[in-house]
């Protein structure tokens, strides 16, 4: 079944609906004794299996719910409003950070089916004072990137015991000039462990070596997308980047733009 | 240049600033964004400026010397100037969050490199914010010894996460830290000294040096003799805390 996902605001009230292929809405149903999301939700992330998708936003919450039953399944709380999240490949952790720049990691070990009581995660990892904007694991599950205000990306090796904090940090990508929005991975049949490329709001998207922290390339946007886009606009307008997609064994990235 | 100054910010005897012209607050608010410039890469950092004598030109790219020995809220520079002779073949940086004490250690550096000629030209001071910036100075496993002498206590319990010695922020002490380099940390706070231990006993990546490997270490007595807060703790026959260790590889 093909899922299209979209987000909308009212009344302080923010809502998940899911599109399937006949372009039908599905509503979630929240079951495990909590309520939907109350204020604006942040990231969302599926599960690589396809049967948990995880919500997260400004009211402290993730919830994981299940695809099959479109119910909430599980509520964690959060010391704070919640910025990013990312599920680990096997789908065994569920990995948030918040405005603080702390990324918390909790066990997921579910089917799908049942309901679990609401619980606490433990601290993974910190970097002070900076919000973090995405986190990513990379293909291979080794290492586990955040992308930070403060412009720096960093490689974290992905420890087996990732409750007890993942301390080992492999590099940093350091090369943005503004903050770093978003995160993703490109793989290929040839390049099975994929490269890293990321977007910032110094309006360009760069690809990097995630073990060494290497710039391998720099794309600069207003370049490629040239003066056509602007329509007009003499002057130096910044363009951020705001997101970055990928098609697995594609070497293609799309990338969506804010003027 | 130094002789032309007017105002006596410098004695006329010995040259070096005096410290009455470089007052600044104690407390300097690590968590709020910098004001300074920061280098993109460790790459970036120009060690011309830094060292003008041994890096004569900023596109010296081959040059393989890279700082070593890293002094974290270095002060007025007291620890720096004693190492620059104990260790001269060794690069070393101060690193300091209030500017107008980064000003005064500039100075007595270019001070000292005037009358000792030849000498000091290893040591240099930046102003930075060490709990932010430690990675865009220093590539991985780049230092062979850190320092944290002395550092803000940050008593109330809201304000822990501002101290420069934290369980995740020896994450990326340990990452700029070759295996093998050391940390050396002092207090005169008991407190404060109890939980730099703790910190560093639990991080998997720290282990701690034998009394036999601390006593064997020349650095060591440099840590309460050579920094003025040091001198000033001993004038008032107070007591010090010190916690040193060794990065090792994490086990598997």
């Amino acid at each position: 079944m093909y899922v299209k996902i979209d987000l909308f605001e009212q009344n302080n009230y923010s809502t998940l609906w899911f599109f399937d292929s006949g372009g039908c809405a599905v509503y979630l149903v929240e079951n495990s004794g909590g309520s939907l999301h109350k204020d604006s939700i942040r990231a969302i992330r599926y599960r690589a299996s396809g049967k948990l998708f995880v919500s997260a936003g400004d009211d402290k919450l993730v919830k994981i719910w299940s695809t099959e039953s479109w119910r909430c399944i599980s509520t964690i709380c959060s010391e704070k409003r919640v910025t990013s999240v990312a599920i680990s490949n096997d789908g065994s952790y569920v990995c948030f950070a918040d405005k603080f720049g702390v990324v918390d990691v909790d066990v997921e070990g579910f089917d799908g089916n049942q309901v679990f009581a609401d619980k606490k995660a433990a601290p993974m990892l910190s970097h002070y004072c900076s919000i973090i904007t995405s986190l990513e694991f990379s293909p291979d599950g080794r290492f586990f990137i955040s992308a930070y205000r403060d412009f720096k990306i960093r490689v974290n090796v992905f420890p087996k015991k990732p409750l007890d904090g993942a301390h080992e940090i492999q590099s940093f990508a350091l090369g943005h000039t503004e903050f770093v929005s978003c995160l993703a991975f490109v793989c290929t049949q040839e390049f099975p462990q994929g490269f890293l490329v990321s977007g910032s709001g110094d309006s360009t998207v760069r690809l990097w070596d995630i073990s060494s922290g290497s710039l391998l390339d720099t794309c600069d946007i207003r370049e490629k997308a040239g003066p056509l886009e602007f329509k007009g606009i003499e002057e130096e307008c910044c363009a951020a980047v705001t997101d970055l997609c990928t098609i697995p064994d594609s070497t293609l990235v799309a990338v969506a733009v804010q003027r | 240049m130094l002789e032309n100054k007017v105002n006596s910010t410098h004695s006329k005897s010995t040259g070096l600033p005096r410290k009455r012209f470089y007052r600044a607050r104690a407390h300097s608010n690590p968590l709020s964004d910098s004001h300074f410039p920061v280098p993109v890469a460790p790459s970036h950092v120009d060690y011309s400026l830094h060292y003008p004598q041994l890096f004569p030109s900023s596109d010296e790219a081959g040059s393989c010397k890279k700082i070593q020995f890293a002094d974290i809220g270095c002060g007025f520079g007291g620890l720096l100037i004693s190492l620059s002779t104990l260790f001269p073949d060794t690069l070393m940086i101060g690193m300091e969050l209030r500017d107008k004490v980064t000003e005064y250690v500039k100075e007595r550096i270019l001070a000292l490199r005037v009358t000792n000629p030849g000498q000091y030209q290893n040591i240099s001071v930046v102003r930075t914010n060490s709990m932010k910036y430690i990675p865009n100075y220093f590539e991985k496993a780049q230092l062979s010894k850190m320092f944290f002498l002395f550092p803000d206590p940050h008593f109330k319990e809201k304000n822990h996460r501002r101290r420069v010695i934290s369980p995740f922020l020896l994450d990326e002490y340990a990452y700029a830290l070759e295996v093998g380099g050391i940390i050396y940390t002092i207090t005169d706070v008991e407190e404060l000294g109890d939980w730099m231990k703790a910190c560093l006993e639990n991080h998997p990546m720290f282990e701690a040096l034998t009394s036999e490997e601390v006593e064997a270490d020349p650095v060591t007595k440099l840590l309460s003799s050579a920094t003025e807060e040091g001198q000033k703790v001993d004038r008032n026959g107070g007591q010090t805390f010190r916690a040193i260790y060794r990065r090792i590889a994490p086990s598997l």
